[in-house]
């Protein structure tokens, strides 16, 4: 199974990467959000005062709520950089976001005629669904170490000290959510007749993930009912963890996260695998 | 009598009610060309669907070289081969890898599929152009490519479902010729079609489907043979003349009836039948014989002409099919 899991795969990824221009136009949205985002939203400046504005004998004050200010801010976004905080967001945004595309293989293999043809081998079938899922892991990984590459050069910081192992651990938890998400999509799309119907499902589902969590804004600073919708987005524990990893945030729970993570992303999988297979052998 | 295919009583209600398929039974003997001849929505694909074991049966059963496609569909994907009536392959990727893929699918590993691969390539004529993208093919490189597709595993039945629909006089007679080529290496073919002249020229044998049921099987020589004898076609100036002339003609003793504008009279010898049927005949546009051929034994026992639902098929998979024929 492993053998026609990896073909499988190996199809998806060699139609990508044959597709001219396909990491240009993949990238552009997330360079275009944390380049004007990122960067339009100056925490540094914040603790400026205006300039000549101070009456005279103030400095020791205004110094000692300069410094509260930044261990507030510290405090919040684990950064007082606020492009680093949002890059780290966004690596994590943008696996949510290439999901569908597990999806839209489903639909237009089906369309296409090509699903039948796939049937009718005696290829296993969980080989075909879980084809989708590694497809759309080997995208984000590609595509996310080229995100954080530019948000580097534009000037995010990672932690001082960071190590392979960090490295790693974000990237795993990065692929855990694209696992989750693409799951999810490639199920829908074995049941849903046109590519409508998941533009639709990812247009409901992308956007309300990345507000309702902590990839762009910290949560401390929400309001109760938000805060409590973020802490049941999958999104939010991604981001703490990769963000805990790569920019030193502090995380109120990592095994939490993790434990949370990891059995949503087990949960989609077979549920995935068993709807799909379902759908394959029972038409 | 030993069968590579047996259908037993094949039903298939669709949900929603359709029954596309209602009660089809047949035997493909082993190294024949089986034709399913039927019009568009007959049910000739849901057929092929049912023996390929992409959809359950409702009820009945079917049998691959003994193997039942309900119990052992494990087993019976192994002695298919399926060519959809769409064009499946990645048009994105070389004709190489689109072969090469599907080898690995059945299992072959690396070395041997590589094999596999190439000899279907060169079985279909594609080896010179294996190693560009499909995208390039014409229309009958791409069909050719769909069939190397499928035979890559060498089956022991070959469904091909439409394999020429949309391909020019040429190719389609070239794809012929590479169809009966791998009946003659054992393989036993089962193809659906609503081209008369591809069930006549191909098949061993002829099943015409309509409405999900088999109404005459046989050989296409013994089923024109059935219809004895020549048509005479008269072109009246509208369907009400017509059908006034066949009436006429039927009170005087003549096998005669309507179909749309023109009368057709069976006869048993036209040359004969000619001068005595061409006086009782007032304000015919035109008079044609013709010797019966499967179109005309689907009208005889439908009343319907083969080609009417063409336009059916599904026309986003049409404008595909269009699209990728005309490169």
């Amino acid at each position: 199974m492993l053998d026609e899991t990896l073909v499988l795969t190996w199809r998806e990824v060699r139609k990508w990467l044959g597709r001219r221009g396909v990491l240009v136009s993949s990238l552009v949205t997330p360079l275009v959000w944390i380049a004007l985002f990122g960067k339009s939203f100056n925490l540094q400046a914040l603790l400026q005062p205006p300039p000549g504005s101070l009456p005279p004998g103030s400095e020791q004050l205004v110094r000692a709520m300069q410094e509260a200010l930044r261990r507030r801010i510290l405090e919040l976004f684990g950064t007082t950089d606020y492009f680093t905080f949002m890059a780290s967001g966004m690596l994590v945004v943008f696996s949510v976001f290439q999901g569908m595309f597990s999806g839209v293989s489903v639909i237009f293999d089906k369309r296409l005629g090509y699903m039948e043809r796939l049937l009718s081998t005696p290829t296993p079938r969980p080989a075909i669904f879980l084809s989708r899922v590694l497809a759309t892991l080997f995208r984000v990984t590609v595509l996310d170490t080229l995100l954080l590459a530019a948000a580097l050069a534009m000037g995010m910081h990672l932690r001082e000290g960071v190590t392979p192992i960090d490295l790693l651990a974000a990237w795993a938890y990065v692929l855990l959510l694209a696992a989750a998400l693409s799951a999810g999509y490639a199920t829908l799309s074995f049941y849903a007749e046109h590519q409508e119907v998941l533009f639709a499902a990812s247009n409901l589902i992308n956007l309300p993930l990345m507000f309702s969590s902590n990839a762009l804004f910290p949560l401390k600073q929400m309001p109760d009912w938000l805060q409590a919708i973020a802490k049941a987005n999958p999104v939010t524990h991604a981001a703490s963890l990769v963000r805990h990893h790569l920019i030193g945030a502090p995380i109120d729970n990592y095994t939490l996260s993790l434990a949370y993570l990891t059995a949503l992303t087990a949960a989609l999988l077979l549920a995935g695998l068993y709807l799909s297979i379902r759908w394959m052998e029972n038409r | 009598m030993e069968c590579a295919v047996e259908a037993r009583g094949l039903v298939k209600v669709y949900p929603g009610g359709v029954r596309a398929v209602d009660g089809v039974s047949f035997c493909i003997r082993r190294g024949e060309i089986f034709s399913l001849l039927g019009p568009n929505g007959a049910g000739k694909t849901t057929t092929v669907k049912m023996l390929a074991t992409l959809l359950r049966p409702t009820s009945g059963d079917a049998y691959i070289m003994g193997r039942s496609v309900v119990r052992e569909r494990g087993e019976v994907r192994r002695l298919i081969g399926l060519a959809p009536q769409d064009l499946t392959s990645d048009d994105e990727m070389s004709g190489w890898d689109n072969v090469y893929i599907q080898a690995r699918l059945y299992g072959y590993p690396p070395g041997e599929a590589r094999e596999r691969a190439r000899w279907a390539l060169e079985y279909m004529g594609l080896l010179d152009v294996a190693g560009r993208k499909a995208a390039t093919y014409s229309g009958g490189m791409r069909r050719r490519l769909e069939i190397a597709m499928s035979i890559v595993h060498r089956p022991s039945v070959l469904f091909l479902d439409e394999p020429t629909l949309g391909l020019d006089v040429q190719s389609r007679r070239h794809l012929w010729g590479l169809i009966r080529s791998l009946r003659r290496e054992g393989v036993t073919i089962l193809l659906t079609t609503h081209y008369m002249e591809e069930a006549e020229a191909l098949s061993d044998r002829v099943a015409i489907i309509d409405h999900g049921r088999i109404i005459a099987e046989g050989a296409p020589a013994e089923l024109v043979a059935r219809l004895g004898g020549d048509r005479v076609h008269i072109v009246m100036g509208s369907p009400g003349e017509a059908e006034r002339l066949a009436g006429e003609l039927a009170a005087r003793g003549w096998r005669a009836r309507a179909a749309g504008r023109e009368v057709v009279v069976t006869v048993e010898n036209a040359a004969e039948a000619l001068p005595r049927l061409a006086p009782l005949v007032r304000g015919a546009r035109e008079i044609r014989v013709s010797r019966p051929n499967l179109e005309e034994v689907f009208l005889e026992l439908t009343g319907r002409s083969l080609r009417e639902g063409e336009e059916a098929l599904d026309s986003f998979r049409y404008r595909v099919l269009a699209r990728r024929i005309r490169r």
